[in-house]
Formats: structure tokens, C-alpha cells, sequence
């Protein structure tokens, strides 16, 4: 009797591609949106100091795109 | 290799011009906040010359004042001050932006180029002092202050002409004979504005066809403004087409050509059609003595719709434009307050000159 070569992919390491997508997307796309308000908010404080905190504040917003995604990844494994 | 270099030149004109406009605009915007406000203009005109001249010390133009309060006084130092700060402000917005912007906004601003160049030569015709000459230069162009005030200071106008050799402006300033001013001053803002429109059209980004819109707009509001004089002094000379500048919005040359012999009361009735009726209508009467609130409002209307252009378009050329503009309006303002009281003029004869 001929019986095929059973090939069994270790679930744990599909878990772990899966938690570093979540992860490496999310940073990306965090990046791309503090890409502008970055800029912008350098701009606005070129002009007037006070505007740090402001500035900080909103560049920093997208970031929770990679908490998300950050969740998402510990949640998985 | 080809698809990748496409990629990257894809790149380069899209998304990154983008984040170089995030900076350049919202440092514009927060220059724009630190303009006068409103409420400002009411209190300059119950001040004295000294007063004005303190007060706008301490504000955005302590700089040039402190620098030049040395040189000047009075009048002169306001004027100065003014001028300077003009320079020094449009030459910033050429420093903080890059690639596209800073082209555009370089091609807008060969507007005070060929101003002074206009100034040194219409100096040189009223055999003006160098002082005097000097006073109505604004450096805000790509021409420098340095250069400028050297030009100023030469004997003839075969010698400032000859300075230009090499320049675009040199074709037209080679055939000026020392009596046909206003035709080398119109051919000069021809050049400007074809010049404008060469660069708008050359590409099509949507920045480009937003600044074609804006430039198009200012030039309805001057060939308006000129149809108005020469209606109310009664000139329909089809030569005064060559006064008239291409590539209107709303009113090309074709509907100017049809305006052309009409009588003011005709074109009044005939520019109920545009939409820039609705913003002089209650202004304009066929029996009305001055023209100064028609302009002064047409004025206020381009400024009004730059400002709600630049809402509209965020993240794009508008704000900047409608920055420069506010901003020559604001020095504008300023020059005709100090002016005004100089010359001693009453405060409502002033106050109808001011576009707020």
C-alpha cells in the first residue's frame, strides 16, 4: 500500500506570521498618516513655539492605528 | 528598471510634494494668523503718523522699523518698513517651500520684478531722486534690493536697460525710447502675465490648474476695474484693447471686444449676467460720481473668495496665494492710513480707500 507523506505546517508559526503583519501594517500605515501632520505640525511650530504640545498631540494621534495592531497581534498569540 | 524609475518619478510629484505642502501651508497659515486683525484698522485711524508708526513697531514690523528708524522718519520710515517687510516676507515663503511650490510662488512673485522695474524707469522719466525712487521699491522679486538700488542710482535709462541684457524682460525693454513708457509698461505685464499662464498649463496637476484658477480670477477683477474707467471717462477707442490682459475666468477678450463700445449704462446692465454682479450690484448706478467703492469692493471680493478658495483646497498652492494677497493688502492698507493722514486727508476719504 502506498501512502502519501503527510505534511502537518505548525499552526504556531502561521499564528506568529499573522501577529507580524498585524504589527509591520499598522506601523506602516501609522507612518504614512504622521507623515503630513508631522510636516505640518513642524510648520506651525517654526512660527509660533507655543504650538508644541498641540503638534505632539495630533502627530501622534495615528499612532493608536498601531496599538490596535499591536492588540491584535498579543491577542494572537 | 524603466517601471521602477516611473515608480519613483510617480514618487517624487505625488505623495512627497505633499508632505513639502503640509509644511510650507500650515506655516503659512500661522503667518497669516499674526496679520492685523479687523478690528485693528478702526484704532489706526484715530492715531497720529508717531502712533502708527509705534504700534506697528510692536507688531509683526519691529524689525524692519528698529532697523530703519536710524534712516528715517515719519512717513518715510512707515513707507520703508512697509516695503521692506514685504520683501523680507515673500522672499521667507520662497525659503520654506521647495520643488513645485516654490516654482509657482517664484512665478507669482516676478510680479514685483517687473513693479520695479516699472518704478526705476518711470523714476528715470520724471528725472525722480534716488531716494524718491528708491522709497517705491518693493524687493520681493527675484531682483535684489542691492541691484535694484544700484539701478536706481544710474544717469540715463540706456544704462539701466543695458543691466537687463540676457534677461526675458530685455526684448521689450530694448525698444524703449525714452517716451513710450505706458506701452513698455503694458507689454511688460503681458509678459507676466503669459508668462503665469505658460507655467499653469504646462503641466497638468491639479496645484497648477488650482493656481490657473486664482490667476484667472485676479485678472477678471483688473479687466473690470479698467472696463469701469474707461466706461465712466467715456473711452471706446477699440485701441484700449491693448490695455485689457488675456485669459480672463469669466470675461475673456471676446466679451471684452463686445463690452468695448458700449456706454457705461449699457455695460452696466450687461454685466448683471457675471457672477460678480451679485457682489457690486448695490454699489453701481449708471448716474454714480466715484469709482472708488466699486474698486475697493471688488478688491475685498477677490480677497473674500481667495480666503474661502483656500478652505475649500487645504493642502494645496490657495493658502499661499491667498497669504500673499492678504498680506499686500494689509501693507496696502497701512501705506493709505499713513499716507492719508500725511497728506492730510479726512478720516472718511481714507476709510473708503481701505479694503478690510
Amino acid at each position: 500500500m502506498v501512502t502519501e507523506a503527510v505534511t502537518m505546517t505548525d499552526p504556531a508559526g502561521l499564528k506568529a506570521i499573522g501577529a507580524a503583519l498585524a504589527v509591520g501594517l499598522t506601523g506602516l500605515a501609522s507612518a504614512y498618516a504622521e507623515r503630513d501632520i508631522g510636516a505640518a505640525a513642524i510648520g506651525a511650530m517654526a512660527e509660533n513655539e507655543g504650538l508644541f504640545g498641540k503638534g505632539l498631540i495630533l502627530t501622534v494621534i495615528p499612532e493608536t492605528i498601531v496599538i490596535f495592531g499591536l492588540v491584535v497581534a498579543i491577542l494572537m498569540l | 528598471m524603466r517601471l521602477l524609475q516611473k515608480l519613483k518619478r510617480g514618487y517624487n510629484s505625488g505623495s512627497k510634494s505633499h508632505a513639502k505642502y503640509a509644511y510650507t501651508v500650515s506655516r503659512v497659515r500661522a503667518m497669516k494668523s499674526k496679520l492685523l486683525p479687523k478690528e485693528a484698522y478702526p484704532r489706526l485711524m484715530n492715531m497720529s503718523i508717531d502712533e502708527i508708526t509705534r504700534f506697528i513697531g510692536e507688531s509683526g514690523y519691529k524689525e524692519d522699523v528698529d532697523e530703519l528708524a536710524l534712516k528715517y522718519d515719519g512717513v518715510d520710515l512707515v513707507e520703508h518698513s512697509l516695503n521692506r517687510n514685504l520683501s523680507v516676507t515673500f522672499r521667507k515663503l520662497l525659503n520654506i517651500s521647495e520643488g513645485e511650490v516654490n516654482f509657482l510662488i517664484a512665478e507669482y512673485l516676478k510680479e514685483y520684478d517687473i513693479w520695479n522695474i516699472k518704478t526705476i524707469l518711470r523714476g528715470d522719466y520724471c528725472k525722480a531722486s534716488k531716494e524718491e525712487v528708491l522709497e517705491a521699491i518693493v524687493a520681493g522679486g527675484s531682483l535684489t534690493y542691492t541691484f535694484l538700488s544700484e539701478l536706481a542710482a544710474k544717469g540715463s535709462y540706456e544704462e539701466i536697460i543695458s543691466e537687463f541684457e540676457g534677461t526675458e524682460y530685455y526684448p521689450i525693454l530694448k525698444d524703449y525710447d525714452g517716451t513710450n513708457l505706458s506701452d513698455v509698461e503694458n507689454h511688460l505685464d503681458k509678459l507676466y502675465y503669459d508668462g503665469l499662464f505658460v507655467v499653469a498649463g504646462s503641466s497638468k496637476s491639479k496645484d497648477r490648474k488650482l493656481f490657473a484658477k486664482f490667476i484667472r480670477v485676479g485678472i477678471d477683477i483688473t479687466n473690470l476695474m479698467i472696463l469701469f474707467r474707461l466706461k465712466k471717462a467715456e473711452l471706446y477707442d477699440p485701441q484700449m484693447m491693448d490695455l485689457m490682459i488675456e485669459g480672463g475666468l469669466e470675461i475673456d477678450l471676446k466679451t471684452i471686444q463686445k463690452l468695448m463700445p458700449f456706454s457705461f449704462e449699457e455695460f452696466i446692465n450687461e454685466l448683471e449676467k457675471y457672477s460678480y454682479w451679485k457682489e457690486i450690484s448695490d454699489l453701481v448706478s449708471p448716474d454714480m460720481k466715484s469709482l472708488i467703492d466699486v474698486e475697493t469692493r471688488l478688491k475685498k471680493h477677490r480677497l473674500k473668495s481667495a480666503a474661502s478658495f483656500s478652505h475649500v483646497y487645504p493642502i494645496s498652492i490657495v493658502p499661499i496665494m491667498d497669504y500673499m494677497l492678504s498680506k499686500q493688502n494689509e501693507v496696502n492698507n497701512l501705506r493709505i492710513i499713513v499716507r492719508g493722514k500725511a497728506a492730510g486727508l479726512d478720516d472718511d476719504t481714507i476709510k473708503e480707500q481701505l479694503v478690510i
